[in-house]
């Protein structure tokens, strides 16, 4: 998941987008995760609200929406701001926090970590530099060009681009880009690889060959140009497209995540990285209500003292939806 | 490794009167166990073993299960709860197959590897064994055979010595030398069909591919008909999905099911004879099948002089399943009539109207205890510009059989409408001419049925209504049951939720689970409709106490507004308690077990 979601367009986008806030502001500051995750929910739901919504009595009656937040949509629709925002944004703790945290590396607790060091800014941040561990110092090195989003244009051209590279290490590769993209996003935060090979699968050994083999073609033609973690089935990293002659300007630096799967795995490493991290978990719900339990690794029917079944064979995303009568979400469906 | 002999049938949930649960005992491996009925969700049969004895491998033979289940317990066991899983539910036909009725008969074996290792080192006299098909509506399903081995004895030789005949119908299947068995994963079946067009060496697998257990398919054909069916219904939900990937498993599939091979001991509709006169007259007069319904009829509008916009006053809809511009239009029609038109299901909406019954908000819906209806309930109000009661556009009328098959009926009159939209569409509305008219009639009259005596239209009455109707149509299948059809409705994934309750009904007087023994409850706010009466009535009925007020004692409180901030405090006072959602209580009701309230919390 990116740390930069795209910008949304809906009749209520004042109030998604303080939703927005209030939810980054509980997770990176105050940590706690299901109040973060209540104030998504409320977003996601009046998001896709056709009419605007004219007061908070109107907002209670949608999915998520309590008195709590019925309350906040009132005060903003009636101040045009937030208290809570206002004292939040000059609070120097938790815009420092929330701030640090969007550096690649740093997640909440180290923001903490550096934030009660006395370290607030990307200033601050170079100073200590050599405090920073090999991913900081990439996130730092590059916190400005990673802040930018990716076109989906650059996206598709990448896509075609990595498709050919994986031809050539190897033509039985399969890769996937997830995330946001392959929901048909209009920009992407990063790139997000799924990898398989018909050779891996859960029964044989791991195969960190395979993916480094292509992280290494990948070097080697300069579209990846540094590393951050590479161990053996995740890779991390930065890439770069290379200029060509019509293009004017240099390509960015752009994240780069792959993650090797084996085959029998891949299609619900699929399903869940495709997301929406919303639309996973209530397709996880669905699938227990239809007596089987979904996860990022395998699909597996539950016997009737709840003990798990075997893994389902499972050859596309479809068979996932057909195994637990849910009806099939193309990946541009499943943006809730 | 000697078998365990079977002493006797302690209890199956049902058994067909040709295809008996006592055939498990025989070694005869042609006689098989089946359900009484197509379309049931689950069966199990409960086997009692000569003596105690350690459970070393099983083979089962399949016989249209989806998904088995081994469960081993002692003779004390009653409950699900006090049976220990030995094999884990375990794949024995993909939804593909099921819905096409190809490769009915695979045998798997479980050696110790396979099964739990904790039930393998103690010794049982009991083996449940649970089946499941929840992909086709159309196949009685059980276990051709079962077989459990104890361990082997140390002093005796090893059983490759003398490979062992398994004799099938006809058929003789060589077991594989065991030297291969560790090799069978579990998903190992169905993984070969992508190996299968490469690996022509793979000899390890080659006693699990396709080939044989098609052939061991091949005398069991599918109902006919209904394969029909099941294509158009694949097609309309989108190209199938299993087609490119598995190229070798599809001519295989095609190669069994149009084999016209009618074996006469192994359709269920000729082991009980009086299937196929109700069948016939099913197909044909639906008018004389609703004639036992004891209901006066109602006549078919009940005309009210209201302002236009007024119509559907007091409605809150929800759309599913349609697409634009249906859904658009609908929408519009419905607003214009007075309607409120809600994205999601909200505790305040009334109806949800839906093309076909397998939708995500259908189920939601129907557990949440809405009321589902056809589209054309909309159009024809908007069409005669006056309230038509919604009953008899009723979606989920459907519970008794008969019934049922008039669903598959208009189902799929309904299918190809949603097909062809603009052609259906564009005739029904503008022209106002007889012809028309006939259609209407059409509709109205494989409707008729659902429409109970009551012509109030205060919904509160009308849930009553239903709950009425639906208990006295469940009387009336028990009645019954015996005329069973095999061509149950294949869409109605809506439809079988009903089944599992009234599978149980079969006893001369339905005993009341008591599911939520010991448990106390308290409902909190308010529930939209009837609900609360409803969510009383089941956690009365399942042995739950209900508690007026927010005692001590209470373990779970069901709400249907979401989180209140009370909750928090209530949470201070009592550590245990837990704040669920009505969907929990109607989930148990709909599968007749406790289920985890987990999924169903309701949290911050």
């Amino acid at each position: 998941m990116s740390k930069r979601k795209a910008p949304q367009e809906s009749p209520n986008e004042g109030i998604t987008d303080f939703l927005v806030e209030l939810a980054n502001y509980e997770k990176n500051v105050n940590r706690a995760i299901h109040k973060s995750n209540a104030y998504r929910k409320a977003a996601s739901t009046i998001s896709k609200y056709p009419n605007k919504i004219r007061n908070g009595e109107e907002a209670k009656k949608l999915e998520g929406v309590g008195a709590k937040i019925s309350e906040k949509i009132d005060e903003f629709l009636q101040t045009g701001t937030l208290r809570k925002l206002e004292k939040i944004r000059t609070d120097d703790t938790s815009s420092s926090i929330n701030f640090l945290t969007r550096v690649t590396g740093i997640g909440p607790a180290a923001a903490r970590k550096f934030f009660e060091e006395g370290v607030k800014t990307l200033e601050d941040l170079k100073k200590i530099e050599h405090k920073l561990n090999h991913h900081q110092q990439i996130g730092l090195r590059y916190f400005e060009e990673f802040e930018k989003r990716i076109p989906r244009s650059e996206m598709e051209q990448m896509e075609t681009f990595i498709h050919e590279e994986l031809k050539k290490v190897d033509t039985e590769y399969i890769g996937t880009i997830c995330g946001s993209y392959r929901r048909g996003a209009a920009s992407s935060g990063d790139i997000d690889i799924l990898l398989t090979h018909p050779d891996y699968t859960s029964e044989t050994e791991k195969q960190p060959k395979l993916l480094h083999a292509v992280v290494e073609h990948f070097e080697s033609i300069g579209f990846v140009t540094d590393n951050m973690s590479k161990g053996d089935t995740k890779y991390m990293g930065v890439s770069q497209l290379q200029k060509s002659n019509e293009d004017e300007e240099e390509y960015l630096h752009r994240r780069i995540d792959i993650r090797l799967i084996p085959k029998d795995q891949y299609y619900c490493g699929v399903l869940y990285f495709t997301g929406s991290d919303i639309f996973n978990k209530n397709m996880r719900t669905h699938a227990l209500e239809k007596g089987f339990t979904l996860n990022e690794y395998t699909l597996r029917p539950v016997g009737v003292t709840g003990v798990a079944g075997e893994p389902l064979l499972v050859d596309s995303e479809r068979d996932i939806f057909e195994y637990i009568h849910y009806k099939y979400k193309e990946p541009s469906e499943r943006s809730q | 490794m000697p078998e365990i002999q079977l002493k006797h049938v302690v209890s199956c949930s049902t058994e067909d009167t040709a295809h008996k649960a006592d055939n498990l005992l025989s070694s005869d491996t042609y006689r098989k166990w089946k359900a009484a009925r197509s379309g049931e969700k689950q069966t199990s049969v409960i086997l009692q073993l000569e003596k105690e004895e350690q459970v070393h491998s099983i083979d089962i033979g399949n016989e249209g299960s989806a998904f088995i289940e081994v469960l081993v317990g002692n003779s004390s066991a009653v409950r699900d709860q006090d049976y220990e899983v030995l094999l884990v539910t375990s794949s024995f036909m993909s939804p593909t197959e099921s819905r096409n009725g190809t490769n009915m008969n695979r045998v798997r074996f479980f050696g110790p590897q396979q099964l739990q290792k904790t039930a393998t080192q103690e010794k049982w006299d009991r083996v449940k064994i649970v089946c499941s098909q929840p992909y086709s509506k159309n196949i009685a399903y059980g276990l051709a055979f079962v077989k459990f081995h104890s361990p082997p004895d140390k002093n005796d030789p090893l059983p490759t010595t003398s490979p062992k005949l398994t004799k099938l119908g006809q058929f003789r299947v060589k077991e594989e030398p065991p030297s291969s068995a560790p090799s069978l994963q579990p998903g190992s079946l169905f993984f070969n069909r992508d190996h299968a067009t490469k690996s022509t060496t793979s000899s390890k697998v080659s006693p699990q591919s396709p080939a044989p257990s098609s052939s061991l398919a091949s005398p069991q054909p599918p109902a006919k008909r209904t394969f029909e069916f099941s294509k158009e219904q694949k097609s309309s939900s989108g190209p199938p999905p299993s087609k490119k990937s598995s190229p070798a498993i599809s001519p295989e599939g095609k190669a069994a099911a149009p084999k016209p091979k009618p074996s006469p001991t192994g359709t269920p509709s000729s082991g009980t004879p009086k299937a196929s006169p109700a069948q016939k007259s099913a197909e044909k007069n639906r008018e004389s099948h609703s004639k036992p319904d004891p209901k006066p009829k109602q006549p078919k509008t009940s005309a009210q002089q209201v302002p236009f916009k007024r119509i559907l006053e007091g409605v809150v809809f929800v759309l599913s399943g349609f697409q634009n511009p249906i859904r658009g239009d609908l929408r519009e029609k419905a607003v214009d009539m007075g309607a409120k038109y809600r994205p999601d299901w909200t505790p305040d909406s009334t109806h949800l109207i839906c093309a076909f019954a397998n939708t995500p908000k259908y189920s939601q819906v129907k557990s949440a205890g809405g009321i589902i209806v056809r589209k054309e309930w909309v159009l024809d109000c908007h069409k005669k510009k006056q309230k038509i009661t919604y009953k008899q556009y009723l979606m989920d009328g459907a519970e008794s059989s008969s019934e049922s098959e008039m669903e598959v009926d208009e189902q799929s009159e309904e299918e190809v409408s949603t097909k062809t939209p603009p052609k259906q569409q564009r005739q029904v509305t503008p022209k106002k001419t007889p012809e028309k008219k006939k259609d209407e009639d059409e509709y109205a009259g494989s409707t008729d049925v659902d429409e109970p005596g009551s012509g109030d239209d205060e919904s509160a009455v009308d849930t009553e209504d239903e709950l009425q109707r639906v208990e006295h149509e469940s009387r009336q299948k028990k009645a019954s049951s015996d005329v069973k059809v095999k061509q149950e409705d294949l869409f109605g994934g809506s439809t079988d939720e009903n089944t599992d309750a009234e599978a149980e009904e079969d006893l001369p007087i339905p005993e009341l689970p008591d599911f939520l023994r010991g448990k106390h409850f308290f409902l909190y706010g308010k529930f939209p409709n009837n609900e609360r009466r409803l969510l009383l009535r089941y956690i009365v009925a399942f042995n739950g106490l209900i508690e007026d007020y927010m005692t001590e004692k209470v373990q779970f409180v069901v709400t249907s507004e979401g989180w209140h901030d009370s909750f928090e405090d209530a949470l201070m006072e009592n550590g245990n308690l837990n704040f669920v959602k009505p969907a929990w209580i109607y989930a148990i009701n709909e599968r007749q077990k406790i289920l985890p309230y987990q999924p169903y919390s309701v949290v911050p």
